[in-house]
């Protein structure tokens, strides 16, 4: 075989780094993404918390794909900037990663079909062998050109032998003997072609104590905190990026005596859930924008017959079927304003996996408390991103379920009525099954039992008690979470997955000089006017970032808040998330505008 | 508690034969009442919930059938009957028409069939009859297609004009509900008087199918051969056309004894099996 050395050595010595970004690339179906995940698990091994994010396309088989992962001694929330070590499959990875490539990174380049043009990537150290033709000759199974790859990152990352074995060993142990052993020797091969290429150790790092983090995806964390949280009833239609949490609920849900369906739409799916919920089962649907609206119609339903569900909404790049697995946060209005007529709900939205397992079981708490359907806003970086959160404390969880009436204690009720009106809004409810607690639930204006009702006094009445709840459930939404300096003049207002590139981006203001402080929303609906009110009282300027065009955050504070003149919106549409540097620049750019307008 | 009201239905409405049938019915299976859920449609019919003292719920339009089989999933032990109209259960709600028929789950489906959208004031609904209201499409024929689905239990078709054969079908429809075999689907005939009065019509029109000597509900083919033949001929098939027994879609969902409803939802006590799902992401 030919092996091609790197020649452009620029630092002999290996680098001491504390935080590194490597990129996989290659045609999808090409193993890319267990290349990150074994780099997840070797990071694991060495104490270093990780994010991974994947780039694929809307197809099974074939198209550019990519991951990306990150090894940091600090706690990560996002890939950060730059590609210290490219994996490569074929040259579009190397040419979609061009412009990313940090000084002094490394290409490992699978050359089987062709020689790299080294053009491409002029300020880095090139590794190439022909991996792909390797696996198939030596080890008769191509696919494993990834395993061997795997192999020559180890070297190159500096990683012991030993490790990188035992990480293959984890991972093929359960799947046979031959599986086993031929990735072990694909291991072996990937070290050979190393020291042929005559690969160095380009970085040194470090190795850190254990610590009691699992690597879990949003959609997971808020599937394991809907189920300790006592949701025993889940339907979905499967979209990308909510499908992740059917399948998790499809293999975990029975084992609790729950029932997770998939449905024939998001239409029966949302309806479903409302079934369930008025049968006294705790319940919840995930979607995400296209579901979203043809569960619409259902939301209203839930909130008019006073249904307690939990609905999660993964946002996407739209509108319509837009980008399927791309990233976007332009669901906010959808969420917040969807539905004929003026009805109540809550919108909570996670930032990180930790949120999302509180939020799992919160939700159900909120909706079934409040009697409406309750939106968990979710994005797909967040959803679908793996990264690094403290073990879930199970302790913490608690099951709230609001003015439910058991037998006993609608005995001692004088006249059952489900619509009671109420000082907060909230009626008493029964289940099915208990006796004297018969009920009629509509989705029609009605009366305190429920009886169809076109009287006005009693519209005017209804209407308000269901607006009551609102107000009642403003206590017990999640806080918003404020980071930086109390004093800074300028602050970040945002939510969902943004959290993490903005926290980095606000200690690379800090070494320029701007100070900043960041109210990261958890609650989008009813706001939180007062947290959101004192926080912009304070600052002179507020960059709103968030992936979408209009600025839909932004757009909605305006309106119910104010502060025209404060609010700056700072946004991205292409289909990816916010990078620290992008930010950086961002409010860079503004402050400077903002200057020049004065 | 809230009182029965009465019903809103036209003098002459076949919807009162309906409602007369199924509390009947209801009655004399000894049926507890709090453990009964009528899950209404939208239009004329869907609003008999209102005039019964069960546990009653009004759905949207179209979904009565996803919404009672989740409440059957939640909790089967409930006797849970869903009763709608044509136009919601045949057009607007066709899609999980299809997709109950593929799940069979133990819940009663009746639908009061007109061939017209009675609420909205006489527009065709899907199986109105060809040239009804000027339509141009063959009307949608619901028990061959019930009958055609493999994996349905029940399928029945009555007609509000006869009572008798109503509560005969309506209590084997409950029955077989209730002990788990499966969907019991009853498509009644139930004239519009106001927009579609088509008693006299259907009266001559209607083929008891179980008075047809050596009629053999256990087998599918024939059902649906006798059926088919019946609307060649001009005529409607009612009766008892099909029972078998399967597998319920709650007793496939529902893993070991415990049901959704009565789950153990105490954090504290199902730590040790929460814990258990985090050890994969360590």
């Amino acid at each position: 075989m030919t092996v091609l050395v790197g020649e452009k050595e620029k630092s002999p010595s290996a680098r001491q780094v504390d935080d590194i970004k490597i990129m996989v690339g290659g045609q999808g179906g090409d193993g890319t993404l267990t290349v990150i995940n074994l780099v997840g698990r070797v990071f694991k091994h060495m104490g270093l918390y990780s994010y991974d994010s994947r780039n694929v396309l809307s197809r099974i088989r074939g198209g550019h794909a990519d991951g990306v992962i990150r090894g940091s001694a600090k706690h990560v929330l996002n890939v950060g900037d730059g590609i210290d070590v490219l994996v490569a499959f074929d040259e579009e990875a190397v040419t979609s990663a061009a412009s990313e490539l940090s000084e002094n990174s490394v290409v490992i380049y699978d050359s089987s079909r062709a020689p790299l043009n080294r053009s491409l990537v002029p300020r880095s150290v090139v590794y190439e062998g022909k991996f792909g033709e390797r696996a198939g000759t030596d080890l008769k199974r191509t696919l494993l050109k990834n395993t061997i790859s795997f192999g020559v990152l180890c070297r190159v990352l500096g990683v012991e032998d030993k490790l990188a074995e035992s990480v293959i060993s984890a991972r093929y142990s359960r799947r046979g003997e031959e599986v086993l052993s031929s990735n072990l020797s694909a291991l072996k091969l990937g070290f050979e072609l190393a020291s042929q290429m005559g690969v160095r150790a380009h970085f040194v790092i470090p190795k850190l104590g254990a610590n009691d983090t699992i690597q879990i995806d949003g959609d997971a964390a808020l599937g394991i905190g809907f189920i300790a949280g006592g949701g025993r009833f889940y339907a979905g239609y499967p979209i990308t990026p909510a499908s992740e949490i059917l399948e998790y609920l499809e293999a975990n849900l029975p084992k609790f005596g729950g029932v997770a369906i998939q449905a024939e739409d998001e239409i029966s799916a949302i309806n479903m859930a409302i079934g369930a919920s008025i049968a006294g089962v705790r319940s919840m649907v995930a979607t995400s924008g296209p579901g979203q609206d043809l569960m619409t119609e259902g939301i209203g339903q839930a909130a008019m017959s006073e249904s307690p569900v939990v609905i999660v909404e993964v946002q996407r790049t739209g509108p319509s079927t837009g980008e399927p697995t791309k990233h976007e946060q332009s669901d906010v209005n959808h969420v917040v304003y969807g539905g004929h007529g003026d009805f109540p709900r809550l919108v909570i939205a996670p930032a990180d996996a930790q949120d999302c397992f509180e939020m799992g079981y919160v939700s159900l708490n909120l909706a079934e408390k409040y009697q409406l359907p309750v939106f968990v806003l979710m994005d797909q970086e967040l959803a679908q991103n793996t990264q690094c959160t403290a073990a879930f404390d199970f302790s913490k969880v608690v099951v709230e379920r609001g003015k439910l009436l058991n037998s006993s204690q609608l005995e001692s009720v004088k006249e059952y009525k489900r619509y009671e009106l109420t000082s907060d809004g909230v009626s008493p409810r029964t289940i099915p099954g208990t006796p004297n607690g018969m009920f009629q639930m509509t989705g029609n204006e009605h009366n305190e039992w429920g009886m169809v009702s076109v009287d006005k006094e009693n519209r005017g009445s209804m209407m308000r008690k269901r607006f009551l709840k609102v107000e009642a459930a403003k206590e017990d939404l999640p806080k918003s979470r404020f980071y930086g300096d109390e004093d800074a003049d300028i602050g970040i207002v945002s939510f969902g997955s943004n959290m993490g590139p903005i926290l980095e981006a606000m200690d690379m203001l800090r070494d320029k000089n701007v100070r900043t402080k960041f109210l990261c929303l958890r609650t989008i609906y009813p706001l939180p006017s007062e947290e959101l009110s004192k926080f912009l009282d304070g600052v002179r300027l507020a960059f709103f970032v968030e992936c979408n065009l209009t600025g839909q955050l932004a757009g909605l504070v305006k309106k119910e808040v104010g502060y025209m003149d404060k609010v700056v919106s700072l946004t991205k549409y292409d289909g990816t998330g916010f990078r620290p540097s992008q930010i950086v620049s961002g409010i860079l750019s503004g402050l400077s505008q903002a200057v020049k307008q004065s | 508690m809230f009182k029965p009201t009465a019903p809103i239905w036209c003098p002459g409405c076949g919807d009162f034969g309906v409602l007369a049938a199924l509390k009947k019915s209801l009655s004399d299976l000894k049926i507890e009442p709090h453990k009964t859920v009528i899950v209404g449609g939208i239009g004329c019919s869907g609003s008999i919930h209102n005039n019964m003292l069960v546990y009653g719920y009004h759905a949207l339009h179209g979904r009565l059938l996803t919404t009672a089989t989740a409440i059957k999933l939640s909790n089967p032990k409930l006797t849970v009957i869903a009763a709608g109209g044509d136009g919601d259960g045949y057009a607007i709600g066709g899609n999980h028409f299809i997709h109950t028929l593929r799940r069979n789950p133990s819940i009663v489906y009746i639908v009061m069939n007109n061939g017209t959208y009675g609420l909205t004031k006489g527009q065709p609904s899907p199986t109105a009859q060809l040239g009804y209201e000027g339509t141009k499409e063959i009307p949608f024929e619901p028990v061959l297609t019930a009958l055609s689905f493999l994996s349905t239990t029940f399928v029945a078709r009555g007609f509000s004009g006869n009572q008798q054969q109503l509560q005969y079908l309506f209590k084997e429809a409950i029955t077989h509900a209730n002990s788990g075999k499966g969907f019991a689907f009853v498509d009644v005939l139930s004239p519009c008087v106001t927009y579609n009065d088509t008693y006299a019509e259907w009266r001559k029109m209607v083929v008891d199918a179980n008075a047809i000597e050596g009629y053999d509900s256990s087998n599918r083919l024939k059902a649906f051969q006798t059926a088919y033949e019946i609307i060649q001929k001009g005529g409607i098939p009612t009766g008892l056309l099909y029972r078998s027994s399967g597998e319920s879609f709650e007793s496939m969902k529902i893993q070991g004894n415990v049901t959704p409803a009565e789950s153990d939802i105490d954090p504290k006590h199902n730590e040790p099996l929460m814990r258990s799902l985090v050890e994969r992401f360590r």
